[in-house]
């Protein structure tokens, strides 16, 4: 099979999740615990029998939140909330919340005034990770969340299976990173665009699936030969809470860039480490969530975001950076202007855009990256 | 709170308030460091420990009554920091970078404290001050709390109690008074106790003290919970509010009517609102705002005791407690009608509220109503959209 028929599921499942969701709960008679993006441990669930779906969709008639949701409201909870108002996500059974924001920390609540599902829990993080006190209430938590899954499932999560489901994770995410590597050895292996998709068609799909998927698609990309090009693309770095539209990859390709790095949550975010396997794993998901790369959340004492983003911008040798603001995204806009500061003091140019879900005006975000690509060096293919 | 009705205690109140802030600018000068503190925190371990409490959130609410919001902001927003940002958030960040203070520069930290309950504007704004002032800052993180008592949460932020006396230790050198916290605490409790048997005198009919008197003498139950001055304070407030009941006078001229208000008010238009209120017989008497501030701690298990008043306070709580909460206000103090502000800066308080509304109208089957504004910033707010908000909620009363 060659590169873009590998890619194929990961495109159509973003499309049209639903279908084959429904064809999963069919053909395995167990149920789907979505979760918003994407703090949320998974790998319980999945433990759990339970098939973990991301709530990523961007196309959402956002209108049908506005009952319930105030126009001012982050437009990814809107977009969410109005997925489910559309019958959209009626193959649900159940929904975690991480709580990573003001709105995150209310939507489940409203979100069951609205469409009650027979399972509804918080993921209450911690916010700030730089005390022991972070990962003893962790533990904690998490072996609430834990036992609230084993409720609604009428089973107990034995070490084993979450220890197998740890392992798929691990796997994922590892051949991910491997793919996301042979991209920035060489960009011409596959697409930027092709890399998002991947990571953001594996939110929606089962698991297993995504496995051999991604095992082929390794495959095909270190068997594709090196090809000499007249020039190499910019390298740009990207950052920002979510990544959407993910059109924004097609306009920095097509003004010559490349996306080398990031820290989205539907982006590296999502796959840059493992649980570390051990015994107690309740303890090892505790660590992989105190020890992931800053986010908007809350900044970290001995890893600032603004530091760390612009180090690993230098480090990726990006060109340039875009950082990009959901609009209404408060925790994202109280950290803009310093990191905008910190990835300019560090030499790289950088721009803010402010995007929202299901309503960017496409025309005039190209044209931004347009303009900014022009002068980090990129232009028209 | 007609300019006629004001209360005698109002000059002592800025009295009281001046040499709060007085003690402020002379704390650096004495040795004392500032501690930015936020409203919901366990101010009583900063005055314990000999630190000077500054709450930048009142330096925010003061620009919004001076109606400068707008202004103070706009150094903010030549940054980047958008409208969205609470108001109180802004003119604090606006005024780091402003070159003109019109009311005054805000406190500059010597290190920087928080806690969560209330929001998460909070922290990110105490992130992006303590980058600013390049200060130490310490978050007291609270995950939100359900309909029980949640060990959990208690546990976590008993430990936090322990590792924030620590850092104050390591800051100052100085070993913690637990002796000292107990008088503090002791203070704290006389003050939060007065405060409740004020507001709840807004359940009398016709009452001599509505909310907007309440948003009116707040400063010093927020800032100085757990000093002499807050409980001396409250107590000479009492007494003017006994004597006006002996002698009849009420808040409002004729009260027709008594109104559950949720949450902060509309701080630049708080005349406005409670003109508008008390032009048609209507006293606003209760709001979860103002009772925010009714802990009582047990002296005999301290830090317990902060835990527990602090993480279940309601700006902690769900969903379903705090439409409960708003019911139980609503019948201990007998009201008309409720008014819900959908406030702009404030996502916690504002989301979820048509929803609240929808329910609670059909629980109490009293008339309620949803209003949209700023509680900051002008520009958010429109006279004539909140009048054709109000006016059917008004016709609504009988």
């Amino acid at each position: 099979m060659n590169k873009p028929e590998l890619i194929e599921p990961f495109e159509n499942a973003l499309i049209n999740p639903a279908e084959q969701v429904r064809q999963w709960k069919k053909e395995n008679g167990s149920k789907v615990v979505g979760f918003l993006m994407t703090d949320v441990p998974e790998e319980l669930a999945h433990a759990a029998g339970f098939f973990p779906y991301g709530i990523i969709n961007g196309k959402a008639d956002l209108e049908k939140a506005d009952t319930h949701l105030q126009t001012w409201v982050c437009s990814h909870a809107r977009s969410s909330l109005a997925l489910a108002l559309g019958n959209k996500l009626d193959f649900l059974d159940g929904l975690i919340i991480p709580q990573t924001c003001d709105t995150t920390r209310m939507l489940l609540d409203l979100w069951k005034q609205v469409q009650p599902l027979p399972y509804m829990d918080d993921f209450r993080l911690p916010r700030q990770v730089d005390r022991p006190s972070a990962k003893n209430y962790l533990v904690s938590e998490l072996k609430r969340l834990r036992h609230g899954l084993e409720q609604f499932s009428g089973c107990t999560i034995d070490p084993e299976s979450l220890k197998q489901s740890v392992n798929l994770y691990n796997q994922n995410r590892k051949l991910m990173r491997k793919i996301v590597d042979l991209h920035a050895q060489d960009p011409a292996l596959i697409s930027s665009r092709e890399i998002y998709t991947i990571i953001n068609g594996a939110m929606v799909m089962p698991r297993e699936k995504v496995s051999e998927l991604l095992d082929g698609i390794v495959k095909a990309l270190e068997e594709q030969p090196y090809t000499e090009k007249d020039r190499e693309p910019v390298r740009i770095f990207l950052s920002g809470t979510l990544l959407e539209p993910l059109e924004i990859l097609d306009y920095i390709e097509e003004f010559g860039g490349t996306v080398i790095g990031d820290d989205f949550q539907n982006g590296y975010r999502y796959i840059e480490s493992d649980v570390v396997l051990k015994d107690n794993l309740i303890e090892a998901l505790a660590e992989r969530q105190l020890n992931r790369i800053p986010s908007a959340a809350f900044d970290i004492e001995h890893k600032p975001r603004r530091i760390f983003l612009s180090n690993l911008a230098k480090e990726k040798k990006a060109r340039g950076a875009i950082l990009f603001h959901i609009k209404f995204c408060e925790p994202e806009n109280f950290d803009s202007y310093d990191n905008l500061q910190a990835m300019q003091k560090n030499g790289i140019p950088a721009m803010r855009i402010e995007t929202q879900f299901g309503r960017t005006g496409l025309g005039q975000l190209r044209t931004r990256i347009h303009a900014f690509m022009e002068m980090v060096g990129g232009g028209s293919k | 709170m007609s300019a006629k009705n004001i209360f005698k205690t109002a000059t002592l109140m800025k009295e009281i308030m001046a040499r709060y802030n007085n003690a402020g600018k002379e704390a650096k000068k004495n040795g004392i460091p500032v501690a930015w503190v936020t409203a919901v925190f366990p101010v009583e371990i900063i005055y314990a420990a000999g630190l000077f409490p500054y709450y930048p959130e009142n330096y925010g609410a003061v620009a919004a009554a001076k109606k400068i919001a707008d202004k103070l902001s706009s150094a903010a927003e030549a940054r980047g920091y958008a409208q969205d940002l609470c108001g109180y958030a802004r003119c604090g960040i606006g005024d780091a970078y402003a070159d003109e203070h019109p009311i005054g520069e805000i406190l500059e930290p010597d290190l920087l404290f928080c806690c969560n309950t209330q929001c998460g504007s909070l922290p990110k704004w105490f992130e992006v001050a303590g980058r600013f002032y390049n200060a130490p800052y310490f978050l007291l993180d609270t995950p939100r709390v359900g309909l029980e008592t949640d060990e959990l949460c208690k546990d976590y932020f008993i430990e936090q109690l322990h590792e924030m006396i620590a850092f104050i230790e390591n800051f100052s050198g100085n070993t913690f008074d637990f002796k000292k916290l107990s008088e503090v605490l002791a203070l704290s409790n006389e003050a939060c106790r007065l405060w409740n048997e004020i507001l709840d005198t807004a359940a009398l009919k016709p009452a001599p003290f509505g909310f907007f008197d309440a948003c009116f003498h707040m400063a010093p139950i927020v800032t100085l919970r757990g000093t002499q001055e807050a409980v001396d304070y409250y107590r000479a407030l009492k007494e003017e509010i006994d004597e006006r009941i002996e002698k009849g006078i009420t808040a409002i001229p004729e009260e027709r009517y008594k109104i559950y208000f949720d949450h902060i008010p509309c701080w630049p238009r708080l005349r406005w609102f409670s003109e508008l209120f008390a032009s048609r017989g209507a006293l606003v008497v209760a709001s979860q705002y103002t009772h925010s501030w009714a802990y009582s701690f047990d002296l005999e298990r301290p830090l317990e005791s902060l835990a527990e008043n602090y993480t279940h306070e309601f700006v902690n709580r769900c969903f379903d407690y705090r439409v409960q909460r708003k019911i139980n206000f609503m019948t201990r103090y007998g009201v008309d009608g409720f008014v819900f502000f959908s406030n702009r800066s404030c996502k916690p308080n504002a989301i979820g509220l048509y929803a609240k509304n929808k329910l609670i109208r059909e629980q109490t089957g009293l008339p309620g109503v949803v209003f949209e504004a700023d509680m900051s910033d002008l520009r958010f707010f429109s006279e004539a959209q909140v009048l054709s908000e109000l006016e059917p909620f008004f016709e609504q009363l009988t």
